[in-house]
């Protein structure tokens, strides 16, 4: 009763009700000096003492009630002062489990300076202290990671650098050795084998957030990195390369995009049956070029492709060679990276073979044109033409029978530079790069067309010279007429130059 | 970085020989191309050829050695036999042995000759 009154009040309503606690005292001291008055006059002293003492001893009770009463409002208030506290701090500890510590472990991992983070906090002072625990913690962890992730790359480069020199050594020795069919298949073994092991080291190196290889600093076509990535896995032999479409890719995707690929074909090859055939295709699209790798192994279960795609997504936020596993299947992993990297979309779908079909987008920022892609990208065509020495009048003096060994660009230019029609062998930019042959049939076939009656009016019977074993496969199309020509322009001397041009 | 990818490899393409090959060693190329066996092509190159087919029958469009394709191509020689018995099977390209060169007398007979001359 007294709290009540009490606790809401203050200044002269409280001091009212704070005397409350005398009113029983005071109804007794009344009551005992109306007793005292009624009382017979013998009986007075005693009455007023009782009542006195009852009195007192009320007041007495009454003022520890109410000095009690006191005592209990100051402890609510601070109970509820401590409960709101209490909840406060509640709130800040979920704000700091839930928010603060996520956030900050978080603007670590993309690689925030840690000072900078702890600077932004506004949090009490505990909670900083246990945020900068945390941040020591995570950055040191991520300083261990990291070095080993060093580490990783750094044996990487080393492995790439050893299989990079191998291969060059061994196209030379597949160049010197070319004469030779039993050593050069082992030779090309040997070659694949290194590059097999090269994969591997990019795909250590690329997990380990580094670039996958050497850089291309030229666009290379796309068909030459198609195959590239071809040669970079085991079954090769199983994938059929279907139409291209006649773009390149530019310089630095050139890597990445030959790995992933690579990567794709190897799983595409892997898990399909050995006797199957893996189909690679190329097309435009909308948003760049659609690279095709298509299986006709089993087919994923959609459980077993969502967890690839999963794989594929976690990829692309950041994996590391923390999280592969003890059997680490690199492939999905990588090619993950790779995309998220370099912007590639890749998906996995259900092939309308049975098997999987994967897609691979290269976005058009990546793509450019054939004519400014290196020239070399098929190891052919930068030196078909020795392009200093090309008379352009030069008639065709077709004795190659001297010609005993492959000697580069300083012989005379014999055979193929004297396209007598202007049209060279290998079409070539303004600034020399070599383009694309395909374009050229389409100008050629009236050409050959134009050849074959003029050689045939001549030439129903074979020339007496020897007829070549090259016909012996071909004899249903009456290579006779045609080669008879051009025999007998090789055996009359005088006027084989003249006659060879005729004919063109 | 980048030390491993540096030098000269950028003058390579991506593709190895193998799978330019698909894996063929020439081996069982057919047996009369030799270095100095003749090739031409038949008719101009087709859209989709494989590009190195294209190459070499652009080449030959007039007679060309094998090595003398093998040194326009910078490719060994294994590898355009590989890719000429294909072209051959396609029936796209002719091959023809050289005209063996002519036939000297033996040099007894020279020396023959010589002692003769000598004698008069």
């Amino acid at each position: 009763m007294v709290r009540e009154e009490s606790s809401p009040g203050s200044g002269s309503p409280r001091s009212a009700a704070s005397f409350v606690w005398l009113l029983p005292a005071a109804l007794i001291a009344v009551a005992t000096g109306v007793s005292v008055a009624m009382v017979e006059a013998s009986a007075r002293g005693p009455v007023a003492v009782a009542g006195g003492v009852s009195a007192l001893v009320l007041a007495a009770l009454g003022s520890e009630v109410a000095r009690r009463g006191r005592v209990i409002a100051e402890l609510r208030r601070t109970v509820t002062a401590r409960d709101t506290a209490l909840a406060r701090r509640h709130a800040e500890t979920a704000h700091l489990a839930g928010t603060l510590l996520p956030d900050a472990v978080q603007r670590l991992r993309k690689g925030e300076f840690p000072e900078d983070v702890l600077g932004s906090l506004t949090a009490p002072e505990e909670h900083q202290a246990v945020v900068r625990v945390v941040v020591d913690a995570v950055v040191a962890e991520e300083d261990l990671r990291e070095s080993a992730q060093r580490a990783f790359v750094n044996i990487a480069r080393r492995v790439q650098a050893i299989v990079h020199q191998q291969a060059q050594e061994l196209r030379a020795m597949e160049d010197r050795h070319g004469h030779r069919p039993e050593v050069f298949g082992d030779l090309l073994r040997i070659d694949h084998g290194t590059a097999l092991i090269g994969r591997l080291a990019d795909s250590i190196a690329v997990l380990g957030g580094a670039r996958p290889g050497r850089q291309w600093s030229r666009a290379v076509p796309l068909y030459s990195v198609l195959r590239g990535a071809m040669s970079r896995i085991i079954d090769y032999q199983r994938v059929e390369l279907h139409s291209v479409t006649e773009v390149a890719v530019t310089g630095p995707a050139v890597e990445p995009l030959i790995h992933a690929l690579a990567e794709l074909l190897d799983n595409a090859t892997r898990y399909s049956p050995p006797q199957t055939k893996v189909h690679l295709t190329a097309v435009d699209v909308q948003s760049g070029i659609a690279v095709e790798i298509e299986d006709g192994g089993v087919s994923m279960s959609e459980e077993a492709r969502k967890r690839a795609e999963r794989m594929l997504r976690q990829a692309q936020q950041g994996i590391d060679l923390n999280d592969l596993g003890e059997t680490p299947r690199l492939g999905l992993a990588v090619v993950g990276r790779l995309a998220q990297a370099y912007g590639f979309q890749v998906s996995l779908r259900s092939s309308a073979y049975g098997g999987v079909r994967a897609v691979v987008v290269v976005p058009q920022e990546l793509i450019t044109t054939v004519a400014a892609a290196s020239g070399l990208a098929h190891g052919i065509g930068a030196s078909s033409v020795p392009r200093a020495a090309v008379p352009a009048a030069s008639p065709a003096a077709p004795v190659p029978a001297q010609v005993p060994a492959p000697a580069p660009a300083e012989r005379p230019a014999t055979g193929p530079a004297v396209d007598a029609g202007g049209l060279p062998v290998v079409e070539r930019t303004a600034n020399g790069l070599p383009q694309r042959r395909r374009r050229q049939p389409l100008a050629d076939p009236p050409q050959a067309a134009a050849a074959a009656p003029a050689a045939s009016s001549g030439q129903a019977s074979p020339t007496p010279a020897a007829p070549a074993p090259g016909q012996e496969p071909t004899p249903q199309v009456q290579p006779g007429m045609w080669l008879a020509a051009f025999q007998s322009g090789l055996s009359g001397e005088p006027n084989d130059a003249s006659k060879g041009n005729s004919q063109r | 970085m980048s030390e491993a990818g540096g030098g000269d490899w950028e003058e390579n393409s991506p593709e190895r020989l193998y799978v330019i090959t698909g894996g063929r060693s020439g081996g069982s190329a057919p047996a009369e191309l030799d270095l100095v066996t003749l090739i031409v092509a038949r008719s101009g190159a087709k859209p989709g050829m494989q590009p190195e087919h294209a190459a070499i029958v652009q080449l030959c469009q007039s007679p060309l050695s094998v090595a003398e394709i093998s040194a326009y191509l910078r490719f060994p020689v294994s590898v355009v036999t590989v890719l000429l018995g294909d072209l051959l099977a396609d029936n796209r390209i002719v091959a023809r042995a050289p005209i063996p060169p002519a036939r000297l007398p033996d040099r007894a007979l020279i020396e023959a000759v010589i002692d003769g001359l000598q004698k008069l």
